[in-house]
């Protein structure tokens, strides 16, 4: 692991504990993420995008997951990490933001319990919550989860990430519920967020614009083509260069009339 | 062309408590929509676009009768069909779209013997429907829940195609999904405009999305229409300056002092040479 990585990820294997036989999800995932940057994974719903960034900090449930690898954060094997050492790197240093926030949050708590607990500067409450059109503290601490919109879920889940100051924040399609004015702000505050301190950003997303835009580099999930081909990470491409990727299943991710075209 | 909707000036407001301090409690009234006035004609694709909190989802709700309007009316015209409406709403993607204990084929079924008993003639097969949709025929004895996201969606479809709606409103139809997925739904909602002459409102914040499907658009700012026109036009020559925001943040090039402008302009705050405020 060199000095700039933050992040290094070396999974040989996921896979789903059954009866029979054990089903492998993904196969040979090997990437490294240094400080300062933003990686992005894009790929088709169900190719097990959300498994991966799970698998990074053992968030999956070890009854049903099987998970071979490495995951070195700031050269600390995750995976063999003992569990109140893990929980505190989960509270501190790793920050997740995920595609069902409302349901990352307990129903009965107020919201003022999750600023209090994760927010390490107070003082940089208010300034969030306006960047992200979110209601004024007094009115925010007092509502309760199922009291607001998905989007707005989404958004306080993003601002509590940004809040707990964490050295990497991973993002599950942090957009999928908000519109594109705010998404441009989320950009920004990304970019902000990566480009200060040793920080860095993981995330998958489907939206290839947002990726194309935010990151540094994308890799590509594969789909699993049964039990024999496993999915799998593709090489690190820049923007750029991914979205002329002359790999074919890249290319038909990318523009679903390709291989209609190609036979027409 | 026939006109099959008007919406003529609908008002829609909500009570909102509002707490000025700890003991006072002010109630006013927050208004979601304000003078909605336009008309379909049948056949056509009406995308409607705003931020979120701009009252789309309302609007396709009171359009689709499911609320009433604060003021104003809705006039649908479209020949009774018996106890099955002829305008039918999907609701934006999520678990509860459909009913998670209910074996898919036999909930299209229903629809089916309730359509065949009011007016005594034979509808669509279910082959015929979930052909329709891309839903293959192994998935039509699972339940809800066994179901994936876009399985999910494409069952509630058909089970709303079955009630042979006339209007179909789609709300939020390609979120959550990746490139392929919205392709294919795009597909078949053009199929089902065509073929069943089915006449469609749209709501989306996905630009490209509308571009492709829709041939009329409207520009919800809240509450408001801003801008009512060819999507076509719309797109090349936007009028009206939220246009040309949503456009450019479309695109995520927007730059901060551009967003801040905005978040003003979301506040009433007068912005010179932007502002269309008086």
């Amino acid at each position: 692991m060199g000095e700039s990585e933050i992040l290094s990820v070396s999974f040989r294997e996921i896979s789903l504990k059954n009866t029979k036989q054990d089903r492998i999800l993904l196969s040979d995932i090997h990437f490294s993420l240094p400080k300062n940057n933003i990686y992005a994974i894009v790929g088709k719903n169900g190719t097990g995008k959300t498994t991966l960034m799970k698998s990074l900090t053992r968030l999956l449930d070890k009854r049903y997951y099987d998970i071979s690898g490495e995951v070195l954060f700031n050269s600390k094997n995750l995976l063999s990490l003992d569990a109140n050492e893990l929980v505190k790197i989960r509270e501190n240093d790793i920050k997740y933001v995920f595609q069902d926030s409302i349901n990352t949050f307990n129903p009965l708590k107020k919201f003022e319990f999750y600023f209090n607990k994760f927010a390490k500067d107070k003082t940089l409450i208010e300034k969030y919550l306006e960047h992200f059109q979110l209601p004024v503290k007094e009115t925010l601490f007092k509502m309760r989860p199922y009291e607001v919109s998905g989007g707005m879920n989404q958004r306080i889940s993003i601002v509590l990430s940004f809040l707990a100051n964490p050295q990497l924040i991973i993002l599950d399609e942090p957009n999928s519920s908000i519109d594109p004015a705010i998404t441009n702000l989320l950009i920004h505050q990304i970019k902000d967020f990566a480009g200060s301190g040793d920080n860095s950003v993981l995330m998958v997303t489907q939206d290839l614009n947002f990726a194309e835009k935010v990151s540094n580099k994308i890799a590509y999930l594969s789909l699993s083509a049964g039990e024999l081909a496993p999915g799998t990470l593709s090489q690190l491409y820049s923007p750029g260069e991914f979205f002329k990727s002359e790999q074919d299943e890249i290319k038909v991710f990318l523009n679903p009339n390709y291989e209609l075209a190609q036979h027409a | 062309m026939r006109k099959i909707l008007e919406v003529k000036k609908i008002s829609y407001s909500v009570q909102q408590k509002v707490k000025p301090n700890s003991t006072a409690v002010k109630k006013t009234r927050k208004e979601i929509l304000k003078k909605i006035n336009f008309d379909l004609y049948e056949g056509n694709i009406l995308g409607i676009i705003g931020e979120s909190g701009s009252g789309k989802t309302t609007l396709a709700k009171i359009i689709s009768g499911i609320i009433k309007p604060t003021q104003g009316e809705v006039n649908i015209n479209i020949p009774n069909n018996g106890r099955v409406s002829q305008v039918q709403i999907l609701f934006q993607n999520n678990s509860d779209i459909v009913n998670p204990l209910r074996k898919v084929g036999g909930s299209v079924e229903e629809v089916l013997r309730i359509l065949k008993k009011d007016n005594s003639k034979q509808g669509s097969s279910i082959e015929e429907l979930f052909n329709l949709v891309n839903f293959p025929e192994n998935l039509w004895q699972r339940r809800g829940y066994e179901l994936s996201g876009g399985e999910r969606q494409r069952a509630a479809l058909a089970r709303i195609i079955a009630a042979e709606p006339k209007l179909l409103i789609l709300d939020e139809p390609f979120s959550a999904q990746d490139p392929e997925s919205q392709y294919n739904f795009l597909q078949i909602f053009k199929k089902l405009n065509q073929e069943k002459r089915i006449s469609i409102i749209c709501i989306a914040h996905n630009f490209n999305l509308i571009k492709e499907l829709c041939n009329e658009l409207i520009i919800l700012n809240s509450g408001k229409i801003i801008e009512h026109g060819e999507t076509e036009k719309i797109f090349t020559s936007p009028s009206h300056p939220f246009t040309k925001f949503l456009l450019k943040a479309n695109e995520y090039n927007l730059t901060k002092e551009e967003l801040l402008v905005n978040s003003m302009l979301s506040k009433n705050e007068y912005i010179p040479g932007l502002s269309n405020k008086q």
